[in-house]
Formats: structure tokens, sequence, C-alpha cells
């Protein structure tokens, strides 16, 4: 579903990701674990070339997206393409990033309007469902600001779910939430992984990523440090590296 | 009474004065066609400014920084007499034989066929122009610095979600520009209503031009002295209808604020 090859990328001097290589396959719920700096967030956003890698390879469905140049001067070669492998998708931010001058329910049927090109009637009742399900149907006509951070992101939610995505990215969807809210949020994405969808996390939320993933990955200074189940992975810790990180994680 | 009501009626109502009220539509057509075309040529310039093409990034950098350094008063008597003069020079190319040219005992225009005549129309586009050109300077300014004060993760997030480049530009990043700019705007426009008060150097019987002429002393062979040097109080009319149309311009951007702070202003401090 998702595969992504040696993947590189600098930001200036500083080199961020050191070649890193996984796949995801469907269905599969993988989380991405690690401390601050190590590369995880940059790694997600290389998979919608929200960052471009300055090397290495990312196929969506087995389609390599279209790139051309070389190291830091590297970038998308294919409007078009880039554009329909985003289509379908869904990101969910740390920052919810909904767009403040649209309400809740346009918000949600933006991207299937304006870039899918479906009609509203079924959109908007596709939308609408979507609400529902993450529990903020009764917010459909309300602005982002007027919503709490927790219905914040169940909104941005319900927003990548409306493209129909092949793959959900979420970028520590709970990071800028208080605990009580973080709460609502994870039981939402707790939802998702059980209907099945391919999902890849970013997460700081040792517990969370224990409960909802099929696999995780732990990420130490822009290499793969450790990949496995759960089990494998929290259970028998053997990397010194990941117990010292997952030490700190339960001190915090 | 009567007399004098009837006097001041007339007074009020005859040919020069009913050319004064029509004179208005001059100055108002101007402001609004010169602050619509203030706002193309910001966004313009704005865009060329943020562009990723250094010589149009140029062009928009030297528009905003030159322009806003010209007194609106010299650009008002040279942007139109330049510009007829160099359409007048490029008709002359074409059109200009041996013989008319010596036929022509005038140093401009080269001949009697390459004459623009320009009539009040003709000038007040090119006032518009003009008040387009010079605040649209400012407007790149304000509508720059309000472009980058747009939360960088929704544009981020119109992008992740598969818009394209004007997708993003239109529907997200200059829809949420107004907000930052109209404050900067509205001074914009304030300015642009002052200099509405210049286009009688275009040669348009504007506003202003008319009071001066309708406030001097007024003989009449018939009456007499109708009055003697009325100008300040001709003036003052136009005082009136300046902070008339301030007003009135506060009200409409108060509306227009609450249009587009929808969702991003209001909601935000309730």
């Amino acid at each position: 579903m998702v595969e992504l090859r040696d993947l590189h990328k600098s930001f200036g001097a500083l080199e961020v990701l050191k070649g890193i290589s996984f796949s995801a396959s469907e269905g599969q719920v993988i989380s991405l674990i690690g401390s601050s700096g190590s590369g995880k967030s940059t790694l997600l956003r290389c998979i919608n070339m929200l960052e471009v890698p300055d090397s290495g390879d990312v196929l969506i469905d087995g389609e390599a997206v279209r790139l051309r140049g070389s190291g830091q001067a590297r970038q998308i070669a294919d409007e078009g393409q880039i554009r329909r492998i985003r289509s379908e998708l869904g990101m969910v931010f740390q920052s919810f990033n909904l767009w403040a001058h649209m309400t809740i329910l346009e918000n949600v049927m933006e991207a299937p309007l304006v870039v899918q090109k479906r009609a509203r009637p079924e959109v908007e009742a596709e939308a609408r469902a979507m609400l529902d399900k993450v529990g903020i149907g009764s917010k459909a006509d309300a602005y982002p600001a007027q919503l709490s951070g927790g219905q914040q992101q169940r909104a941005a939610i319900a927003r990548a779910l409306c493209i129909n995505p092949r793959v959900m990215l979420f970028d520590e969807p709970t990071s800028a939430l208080d605990p009580e809210l973080e709460v609502e949020v994870l039981r939402v994405i707790k939802i998702l992984a059980d209907e099945g969808r391919t999902m890849v996390l970013v997460t700081h939320d040792m517990d969370f990523a224990r409960s909802v993933s099929d696999r995780v990955i732990f990420l130490h200074q822009g290499l793969v440090e450790e990949d496995g189940t759960p089990e494998e992975v929290f259970g028998a810790t053997r990397s010194p590296r990941l117990k010292q990180f997952l030490n700190a994680a339960s001190h915090s | 009474m009567f007399d004098e009501i009837a006097f001041w009626f007339a007074y009020l109502t005859n040919g020069k004065h009913l050319t004064w009220y029509a004179s208005f539509q001059f100055t108002i057509i101007a402001a609004l066609l010169g602050g619509a075309l203030a706002v193309v040529f910001g966004l313009t310039g704005a865009t060329l400014k943020t562009s990723r093409f250094l010589p149009l990034r140029l062009i928009g950098t030297t528009y905003s920084a030159i322009v806003r350094g010209v007194p609106d008063v010299l650009f008002f008597l040279f942007f139109p007499l330049a510009f007829e003069q160099a359409v007048e020079w490029v008709v002359a190319t074409q059109v200009c034989t041996v013989e008319s040219i010596a036929a022509q005992s005038s140093a401009w225009p080269p001949c009697r066929e390459a004459n623009w005549f320009l009539g009040t129309t003709e000038y007040l586009l090119l006032a518009s122009v003009s008040l387009g050109l010079v605040y649209g300077a400012f407007a790149t300014n304000v509508i720059h610095g309000a472009m980058r004060a747009v939360p960088h993760g929704q544009l981020e997030a119109a992008r992740a979600y598969g818009m394209s480049a004007r997708q993003v530009l239109w529907r997200v990043h200059i829809r949420q520009m107004w907000v930052y700019a109209l404050p900067g705007l509205s001074n914009v426009w304030m300015l642009i209503i002052k200099a509405t008060s210049l286009l009688s150097l275009l040669q348009i019987a504007d506003i202003v031009l008319w009071a001066d002429r309708l406030g001097a002393p007024n003989f009449l062979p018939a009456v007499g002295l109708v009055h003697d040097d009325w100008r300040w109080r001709y003036y003052l009319v136009l005082f009136v209808f300046y902070i008339l149309v301030t007003w009135l311009s506060e009200k409409a951007f108060e509306a227009i604020m609450r249009r587009a702070g929808r969702g991003i202003l209001s909601e935000a401090r309730g």
C-alpha cells in the first residue's frame, strides 16, 4: 500500500532521515515512535510529499511518486500525479489545521467537492455521516474556532475520512490537546483502526501505540532502530536506545 | 419670504449648479474604479513579490518600493500625459506621412492624424488608472503582509488534500488574507478618496473646480452682484461630502470585515 525505499532527507546541514525503508500493507496500523528530532514526523510528511526526500522513493499502491532534481533541490515532477495521490491520503495534523473561514461541514466537504469533484448531495450526506461518526454531528455549522481542541481534531479526522482515503496519516494527533480531550480523539482513532483501515500514526503516546498498532517502528536519529509487533517492541525490547526511550517516556 | 425661497431655489438649480452636482459622479467613479484597480494591482504586486521567479519578484518589489515614494500629484500630472504622448507616438509611426509631418506646424504631435483628443471619459479612465497604480503600490505592501499572516498550517492542509496551487491560493490563502489586509486597505481607500480632489489637475471639471468657480464673486447683468467671494461656503459643502463618504466607507468596511472575518475574528474572541 505504502512503500518507502531508502529515504534520505536533510534540512540544511542537518540530516533528519538517513535511509529509511519500510512498507505498510493494506489494513495495517503502523505507529512511528521515537524521541523528538528522530525524524518521525518528517518521515510521515514524506509519504504525501509535504516534504520531498532528497533521495529514495515513495510508492503508493506500487506507483512511484515522480520527482525530479536531486538532493535538497529535488522537487515534485508531476503536479497532477501528486494531487491525485494526495487526494487519497487523509492527513490529520498535530495542530488540526482546519480552514478557519469555513464551517465544520464545509471543511469536511471541501476536498471531496473541489479536488475529487464529487456531487454535492452525495458529499454532504457522507460528510454529515462522518461528523456523526466522530461524535460532532451537532457542530456541523459551527466554525472551527468555536470548538474545543478535541472537537476540532475529531472534525479534522472526519475531513480525512470523507475523501475515502486509502491510507490515513496521523501526525501526533493528540500532542496539542489537554489530557482529558486526548481520550475522545484516541477513541475515534481506535475505532478506525479496528475497522481495518490502513493507517500510519506518529505518536508520543506509548500506551496508545501499544493498544492500537499492528506494528511499531522506533526511529532513532533518522534510522529505523526497531520494527515489530507491539509485543516484540514493547515486551521484548532489545535495543538499549529503545529501552532508554521507553523508560523516559514512562516517566514523563 | 416666498420670493427669497424662489430665488434660492432658482439659484441652486441653475445650470452651473446642476453641472456641479453632476460632477460628483466623476469623483465617485474615480474613487470606486481607482480603488478596485488598486486592489487588482495590489494583488498582482503581492503575488509577484512572493513569486518563485526572481525577475517577477523584482518587478513586484520595485513597483511597491518606487511608486510608493512618488508624490501622487506628480504621478497624476506625469502618467496621463506620458501615456497620451506614448500612444500618439506609436500612432504617429503608423499613420504619419512625410507630407503630413511637414504640414504640422507645432512640435507635437508629429502630424495632425496622430493627435489623440482626450475627453472627460478618457481622462477619468486615466485618472482611475493613475489612482490604481499609485495606491496599488501601497495595497501591494498591505496584501503582501496579510498573505504572510495567514496560518501556514492551513495552506499545508490544503496542499495535503490535493488542491492545486491555484486552488490553495484562491480558496484558502487569498480568502483568509482579507481579514489581515482590510485595516490597511481601508487606510489606502481613505487616501484614494482624498486624492480624488486632484481630478481637476487632469482637465476634469470636478467638484473642486466647480466649487471654485461657483464660489467666486458672481455678477449677473440683470441682478448685479449676486454674491461676493463665497468660496469657503462651497468648500464647506465639499468638506461635508468627504466626511459623509468617510462615514459611509467606515460602515462599508465594518460590514466587509464582518463577512471576511467570519469564523476567524468574532468567534475566536468569544
